[in-house]
């Protein structure tokens, strides 16, 4: 069975063929856009497509020309498994499956693209939460360092102060620090 | 503020999203008691399912697409309660091919009204010549574009099936298809023409106020159920949007809706460029563009008959009825006092007058005679 990956996303892509290559036998191709020939030339019997990619009107317009056929999964499994086709919405994946392919098979395909869609989800979410981690504790550190010169505090006494600042506003101490920072800039006149 | 409700509404990136973006951003789905988030989608498939699912609550839709939804599964069907838009959209043809046309027909090319006669000819020496077929593009098969652009080509002789290769290619990339040479022709709400035009790539042929003054294009679209669950939230938004359009209509208000439309998370095009395709035709409000009229849907249906993606057996009136619902529309305009001119509410009493370039009458009381008159077609028993 073929499997072609179209997503804009090509760390995603990647992550959906990767997971995708356990399903046996599947030969998988992925791609950023949509080409017809490619597609002619490959014929998948399944065509995964992130919803945030702009051409799944186009692969709507071959189905409704019935030129190869693929009907979209989202109202083929809703008869039979509801709750699938709405998952695989909220998820960002549309699917669309060559007429008469089981909807197990259907099935096991879409659950790899759906978790791999939340997983490069959850990695985007950690490593932009790691990035405002990092930036927020260059800027506490850099806090601390104007409180101890200007305060004449040491540097746990300037952590201590940051923290009580925090919890009388009830900001994250990260906020607060940026906040301290961004007066001592406008006072000492470099405002911009 | 007393939150009624949070929404979610979906968008894509054209003029006519404009009624959305100004409710939003000017205050009036606030004033209505709606949080409003706008989501802006990559393509129409998406903005339907996503509508169908419930992760959106309602959207900027295509008027076809919202009668298409629930004819295979009643558990999809779709309410268009209000019209977003008259006119925008327009048929550009790259400038090679406009080159083509004139040299082929250099007095149909002239004419101030441009039919596909002068394509016609030219499509018949390419066929002569052994020449490629000529592809055009449009964006959705249930869409104005589609329809448009077939009863264009078909008035003149041109078989869109046959003679001509139709794709489906997204609004945003029409104009990088045009200039790869992909595609020779497309017909696509504005401001894209607009774009191919200010890029020296394209050349419109004819505009949708002048192939149909008046035509219908956009609608706001819900699922039948969420508007039976959410009542009051759909008057509350749909008396934001009404009041929307008719800020985006005002001319005074052209520099602020152009600054709006063109920024990156809404349509993302020049200014200059929207200000332009703006200026050109588009309505929102005024001549009852807002309401939803039953001929339009009629019409709507008679090319999904013709064109085969419907059966001929289809019950229209009953269709057209179940999805378009000016009632809905004229409760929430009448409840806005002033903004609206309670004649425009009910603008629908009379025949739209008017009607499509070629001048053929079309009766809304006989759509499915109408569907199977024409010459061209691909009628289903």
């Amino acid at each position: 069975m073929r499997v072609l990956v179209i997503d804009p996303d090509p760390a995603r892509a990647a992550l959906v063929a990767e997971g995708l290559e356990g399903v046996q036998p599947l030969e998988v191709r992925r791609a950023a856009t949509f080409d017809e020939r490619e597609a002619a030339a490959f014929a998948p019997d399944v065509v995964v497509i992130a919803a945030d990619s702009p051409d799944r009107d186009t692969l709507e317009s071959l189905r409704e020309a019935g030129q190869h056929n693929p009907r979209a999964v989202v109202m083929f499994v809703d008869r039979s498994e509801p709750g699938l086709a709405e998952q695989a919405v909220r998820a960002g994946v549309a699917a669309y499956v060559v007429d008469g392919l089981a909807p197990a098979r259907v099935r096991s395909i879409l659950d790899v693209a759906m978790s791999r869609f939340a997983l490069t989800q959850q990695l985007r979410g950690d490593l932009a939460k790691a990035k405002a981690d990092l930036e927020s504790r260059k800027t506490v550190e850099r806090a601390k360092g104007l409180l101890m010169k200007e305060r004449g505090l040491d540097e746990d006494g300037a952590y201590r102060l940051l923290r009580k600042l925090a919890m009388d506003r009830g900001k994250p101490i990260g906020q607060v620090a940026a906040d301290l920072l961004a007066f001592a800039g406008v006072l000492k006149g470099d405002a911009s | 503020m007393s939150g009624l409700a949070d929404l979610t509404l979906g968008f894509i990136p054209l003029t006519d999203c404009a009624p959305l973006v100004v409710a939003k951003a000017r205050g009036f789905f606030a004033e209505e008691g709606l949080e409003v988030a706008l989501s802006r989608e990559a393509s129409w498939a998406t903005i339907r399912d996503k509508v169908l699912v419930g992760a959106l609550d309602g959207a900027h839709m295509l008027a076809p697409m919202a009668l298409a939804a629930g004819l295979n599964d009643p558990r999809s069907a779709m309410l268009a309660p209000l019209a977003l838009n008259q006119n925008g959209s327009a048929i550009t043809v790259s400038t090679r091919l406009a080159a083509q046309l004139r040299q082929i027909d250099p007095e149909g090319m002239a004419e101030p009204l441009i039919t596909a006669a002068s394509l016609a000819k030219l499509v018949e020496q390419r066929r002569a010549q052994d020449a490629p077929i000529l592809t055009f593009a449009m964006v959705f098969p249930q869409s104005m574009h589609n329809y448009a652009l077939r009863y264009w080509l078909a008035q003149a002789g041109i078989d869109p099936d046959r003679d001509v290769r139709l794709v489906v290619t997204p609004p945003p990339r029409m104009v990088e298809h045009l200039r790869l040479g992909e595609i020779d022709g497309f017909c696509v709400g504005a401001p894209w023409n607009a774009v191919a035009v200010d890029e020296g790539l394209g050349e419109v042929l004819i505009k949708a106020s002048q192939l149909w003054p008046g035509g219908p294009d956009k609608v706001f679209g819900v699922t039948a159920g969420w508007a039976e669950r959410h009542g009051d939230e759909l008057r509350a938004a749909l008396r934001a949007l009404i009041r929307a359009a008719a800020w985006a209509d005002e001319p005074g208000n052209h520099a602020e809706l152009v600054a709006l439309l063109s920024r990156p998370d809404h349509v993302g095009v020049e200014a200059e460029v929207v200000a332009r395709a703006l200026k050109s035709e588009i309505v929102f409000h005024r001549d009852a563009a807002g309401l939803p009229r039953r001929e339009h849907a009629l019409w709507f249906l008679s090319q999904m008959v013709r064109w085969g993606q419907v059966r001929a057996e289809l019950d229209l009136d009953q269709v057209a009825d179940a999805v378009y619902r000016p009632d809905l529309f004229r409760e929430a305009a009448l409840s806005l006092g002033p903004i609206v001119d309670p004649a425009m509410v009910f603008a629908d009493a009379a025949p739209a007058g008017g009607g499509l370039f070629d001048g053929a009458s079309f009766d809304p009381a006989k759509a499915s005679s109408y569907a199977a008159a024409f010459p061209i077609g691909r009628m289903r028993p």
